[in-house]
């Protein structure tokens, strides 16, 4: 607006400018435009954004490094990782333990009828231990990543965000053995998801 | 009117308006972004999320309506000076 930027400066550099359209009371004219410009319009300061200034609790600034650290503690990445390294102990201790009610750990093909040594029988009990591990590190991670980019990308935190990566988690895993094992993944995991938000909620 | 009056006159609106779009942004995003029943103190990633965006928003959106505000008010003094010079 060329024209009309024009008429601004003009109006600004002479002194008597239009806006004195109003005459002949003492009370001098505001000329809105001008006021304007300076208050929200091109030639506004340039303002310090601060709540402190702007009428909220006057609270010390946090450091950069604070924010970094922050925004590191709340990222995507971070709660996958927790989750991961969380879902390993988990299923540790859980594949340890369904070893330890188990009749066949220990069993040696080769010989089905021997007593397994206690040695064996720890080693089989350490292999299904890291087995179930992983696996359960691997889902844990996949959840958690999936949960926090839908939670992100909704810009909402409700149960539906468990159940959308309930699906998609459950649905890549069971793709790997078809389409319709994914499809079952999907739903199994899905309605699994449900019921943990709803007993947590 | 003076162009020193007029950023004098800005300058000390300037903080009032300053504080009440800060409380306005405020209740704004907190209605959008935050729902009513909440179970824990802080904040969700979904929630921090939405008003990282809503503060954006409501930004940018005082910036552009401010600016179209003013282009509007001079065109409008500028109609009103010419009425005034053609009837004068």
């Amino acid at each position: 607006m060329a024209a009309s930027t024009g008429a601004a400066d003009a109006a600004g550099s002479e002194p008597t400018g239009p806006g004195s359209s109003v005459p002949s009371m003492g009370s001098p004219t505001i000329q809105y435009s001008l006021v304007l410009e300076h208050l929200i319009g091109e030639k506004r300061p340039v303002k310090e954004l601060n709540p402190a200034v702007m009428g909220g609790l006057p609270v010390p600034p946090k450091s950069e490094e604070q924010k970094m650290i922050e925004r590191g503690m709340e990222s995507c990445a971070f709660k996958a990782v927790l989750a991961c390294v969380g879902g390993f102990v988990l299923g540790g201790a859980f594949g340890v333990f369904t070893a330890g009610i188990d009749t066949n750990v220990g069993f040696d093909p080769k010989d089905p009828l021997r007593t397994p040594t206690a040695r064996e029988v720890l080693k089989d009990m350490g292999q299904r231990g890291m087995s179930y591990a992983k696996n359960f590190a691997i889902v844990g991670a996949m959840f958690s990543c999936t949960e926090c980019i839908i939670e992100s990308h909704r810009g909402k935190s409700d149960w539906k965000n468990a159940v959308y990566s309930g699906c998609v988690t459950g649905g890549a895993i069971g793709f790997r053995a078809g389409l319709k094992a994914g499809v079952l993944g999907c739903g199994g995991f899905a309605a699994f998801s449900a019921a943990i938000e709803y007993y947590l909620r | 009117m003076d162009p020193m009056k007029a950023q004098q006159l800005a300058a000390e609106l300037e903080v009032e308006m300053m504080a009440d779009m800060y409380n306005r942004m405020t209740n704004a995003c907190h209605r959008k972004c935050v729902p009513p029943h909440y179970k824990e103190a802080e904040l969700t990633k979904g929630e921090s999320v939405c008003l990282d965006r809503c503060v954006a928003k409501y930004l940018d959106l005082h910036e552009r309506l401010g600016r179209k505000l003013t282009e509007l008010s001079v065109q409008d003094e500028e109609m009103m000076r010419k009425a005034a010079v053609g009837s004068g």
